[in-house]
């Protein structure tokens, strides 16, 4: 690495110099400064990031292959998580899922980041999460740092504790997002153009990747077969919303997922502000320019979050839930995306919400991020309610996903009534 | 080069155990070593390592934001000899307070109960300068109702996260005009953190379009406005901006047409000089995608080197080769997808009236214009 690093002898010198602290006979507080001959210490990509540059939108495929968006790299990464690197949680509580009760699972997330990546709290960036499911292990991708010179690293919750996933010695490989064609001319690109992966999802043997330019104004998906090949198979699609009337212009699809619905995949994005549209896989071919059906507007004025799909445990339906930034949760039964009507074109002024969204069911989720951990638990990370400067990681109970703890009502009090029994169920604790 | 600063709290003699920070001398950075323990340290100690010699952030956040349980900073554990060596996994992070702990109890030792700490930091290294907006583009004053996007430039490398408070558009009446601006989901910035891209609502600039039809375009042709920047933005060193910055202009007409590149005008150069090679363009293009978007090839289909300057108000580009040109034919070649400044390109404009697939005019735009470079 440093050619210029000490050796064992310099060594020796630096600590008569006097860095070496205890070693020195020195009073109270002094301060000593000693100028080393080193660039060891600055920015630059750590061993722990192995080949990321950054780390953002993750998912997990078959066989532990975790993949992760990496925007400055311009490369979606997959990693062969080896056994040595998962822990299962078995028997990490969850709550009380009669009692709608969860748990807090990391409390200070963002606090502790800081702690063990070696910052303080404000420089810390979470971009993601996600949840290996055969094992419950939570899964963060995380930034020290908000400039140029952040560095990447991909933390796994362990029983409540924070661990660093060590990336460089783990199986790996990956595929250039976009995939320029080849430049030879010389030239001085100054202002790099930089494709923002905004979503990685998997499904049967392709990566599917939605993004924006920060030049070119289209929005482009991007289907990739894995594992990944050495030719040049990315499949570029150009989704394009050319319809005047509702539809959205070439804004990117923010939030993607891939659904059987009606016996066949399809790909369901959210962009801003906030339709929902389909697009059958089948259509998403390469070169082609492809108009999606939007079957639902969730609401003008916001931005989608997360999407992700649950199995009600009472009902034993699945559903489509789309958490929003400045709303909560959107829930939409996912036999409901198959058959429901593209919206109209070319109708009057609405402000919606429209289609799905018109018979959307609103859940009170407030996160920042939230996945499934199981069929009855969702995993949020959140700004507690009652402590709003601090970011919890926690629990919360399908399919209603609120804490009872959180709330004033009168059944909380110890002579309150007790209408869902909750005195009953008292220790009725969930564990992975 | 660094600063490396530590704290001495105690006295100790030079056989006592002692912390200090130093370089790897395998290279792995900057690290932390416990020596003089007393004893060789070996396997029975486990993972009490992790114990003996540990590392925190002094200050990593408020201590009521959580349970108390806040944990040591990611790092390995190298034994050696009668010392153990902490290297983070993570570099050290500049102008960070760290505090190493030398935790004696767990070598279960009599007479070793001491706990030695050593605080440590690098200080951050800060550039000369303080940072402010260097450019503003389209660089014009008069911008057409239609505008797509600004980029804006600073002085010195940015940090995410303070666009959306600290960036706006004044209306005519000098208050912030609601929803002119486009709520990315990522900040858009370029790899070095000095060029931001803020785009106007695309929902707004599509005629038809929901957000259209209700609000209207984010900008009135005739009326003026101000691209407003906030000190609130913070450099990479942790710094506002030194002032705010604005950028006032006024609102023409929308521009909705193809770059008609049979419209450009080109200056060839002269045989055995590097004059440049210049193109003039009827309306500004995007200052961002003309350093990538126009490329010269030989006859033979070879990219020429050289470098791209583009003058005040992106109407002109000029191209000044490596070496001396060459006798011969020569094109210019555009990207398919190059825009002007309302996002319209060679194929159609932004904001066209619905085209099905297959027509949109991949076939038949222009992009590229040949020219010979003879003697002068």
């Amino acid at each position: 690495m440093n050619p210029s690093a000490p050796s064992l002898h310099s060594r020796r010198e630096a600590l008569g110099l006097g860095a070496s602290g205890l070693g020195l006979a020195m009073a109270g507080s002094v301060l000593n400064a000693v100028r080393a001959q080193a660039t060891t210490d600055e920015p630059g990509a750590p061993r722990s990031a192995g080949p990321l540059q950054s780390a953002g939108a993750m998912t997990f495929g078959p066989g532990n292959v975790l993949f992760v968006g990496d925007i400055a790299g311009s490369a979606v990464h997959a990693f062969a998580l080896r056994d040595e690197d998962l822990t299962p949680q078995t028997g990490v509580e969850l709550g009380n899922f009669h009692n709608f009760e969860g748990v807090d699972l990391v409390r200070g997330l963002d606090v502790k980041l800081a702690a063990l990546l070696g910052t303080t709290y404000d420089n810390i960036v979470i971009n993601d999460m996600v949840v290996h499911q055969p094992t419950g292990q939570i899964f963060l991708s995380v930034e020290r740092g908000r400039g140029a010179d952040a560095i990447p690293a991909i933390v796994k919750v362990n029983r409540g504790k924070l661990e660093l996933l060590k990336l460089d010695g783990i199986p790996h490989s990956k595929i250039s997002v976009p995939n320029e064609p080849d430049q030879t001319a010389r030239l001085e690109f100054e202002p790099q153009q930089v494709y923002a992966i905004t979503d990685v999802k998997y499904y049967k043997g392709e990566v599917f990747v939605t993004g924006i330019s920060n030049q070119r104004f289209a929005s482009t998906l991007y289907r990739i077969p894995y594992p990944f090949t050495d030719q040049k198979a990315t499949t570029t699609v150009e989704i394009w919303h050319p319809t005047h009337g509702e539809f959205e212009t070439r804004a990117p699809i923010v939030r993607q997922l891939v659904l059987e619905v009606g016996g066949e995949p399809h790909l369901f994005g959210v962009y801003a502000c906030t339709p929902l549209v389909r697009f059958p896989l089948a259509a998403l071919k390469d070169g082609a320019h492809v108009r999606g059906d939007t079957i639902g507007e969730l609401g003008y004025g916001s931005n989608p979050v997360d999407m992700l799909t649950f199995n009600n445990p009472f009902d034993h339906k699945d559903y489509l839930l789309v958490t929003i930034d400045v709303r909560g949760g959107m829930q939409i039964g996912v036999a409901d995306l198959a058959t429901a009507p593209p919206q109209p074109t070319g109708g009057p002024i609405d402000f919606g919400p429209g289609g799905l969204g018109k018979t959307q069911r609103e859940l009170p989720i407030r996160a920042e991020h939230m996945a499934m951990l199981n069929s009855r638990w969702g995993v949020v990370i959140w700004r507690h309610p009652k402590t709003a400067h601090r970011l919890d990681l926690g629990t919360l109970m399908s399919p209603y996903f609120f804490d009872r703890r959180l709330g004033m009502s009168e059944m909380n009090w110890p002579d309150g009534p007790d209408p869902f029994d909750y005195r009953t169920h008292r220790n009725e604790i969930d564990r992975v | 080069m660094a600063d490396l600063v530590t704290q001495d709290r105690a006295e100790t003699a030079a056989d006592m155990p002692a912390l200090a920070v130093e370089l790897h001398p395998g290279g792995a950075g900057w690290c932390v070593r416990a020596d003089n323990l007393g004893l060789e340290l070996t396997a029975p100690l486990g993972r009490r390592v992790e114990s003996l010699l540990r590392v925190t952030v002094a200050e990593p956040g408020a201590s009521d934001d959580n349970d108390g349980d806040v944990p040591d900073i990611s790092g390995d554990h190298e034994l050696l000899g009668d010392g153990v060596r902490f290297i983070p996994h993570l570099p050290f992070e500049m102008g960070v307070p760290f505090r190493a702990i030398l935790d004696l109890r767990e070598l279960r030792q009599p007479g070793l109960t001491d706990v030695k700490t050593l605080a440590f930091s690098f200080p951050e290294e800060t550039a000369t300068s303080e940072t402010e907006v260097s450019h503003v583009y389209p660089s014009n004053d008069v911008l057409p109702e239609n505008l797509l996007r600004f980029y804006v430039r600073f002085s010195n490398p940015m940090r995410r996260g303070q666009a959306q408070e600290n960036i706006e558009i004044l209306g005519p009446d000098g208050t912030p005009a609601a929803d002119v601006l486009y709520r990315v989901p990522v900040e858009l910035w370029d790899g070095s953190m000095t060029c931001l891209t803020v785009l106007l609502d695309p929902g707004r600039l599509k005629r038809g379009v929901g957000p259209n039809r209700m609000l209207g375009p984010p900008l009135r042709a005739g009326q003026p406005y101000t691209l407003a920047v906030g000190t609130g933005m913070i450099d990479a060193y942790g710094r506002p901006l030194r002032d705010g910055f604005s950028k006032s202009f006024s609102v023409s007409e929308p521009v909705r047409k193809p770059i008609a590149i049979e419209e450009w005008k080109i200056r060839p150069p002269a045989m055995d000089s590097r004059v440049s090679l210049q193109l003039t363009f009827p309306r500004p293009l995007d200052w961002a995608q003309l350093w990538r978007g126009i490329t010269v090839v030989s006859e033979s289909g070879n990219a020429i080197g050289g470098h791209i300057d583009i003058d005040p108000g992106e109407t002109r580009w000029r191209f000044t080769p490596d070496a001396p040109w060459q006798g011969g034919l020569y094109s210019v070649r555009v990207v398919p997808g190059l825009e002007d400044i309302c996002g319209n390109t060679p194929y159609g404009p932004f904001d066209a009236a619905l085209w099905s697939t297959g027509e949109m005019g991949l076939e038949t735009a222009v992009n590229s214009i040949s020219f010979e470079v003879k003697v002068s």
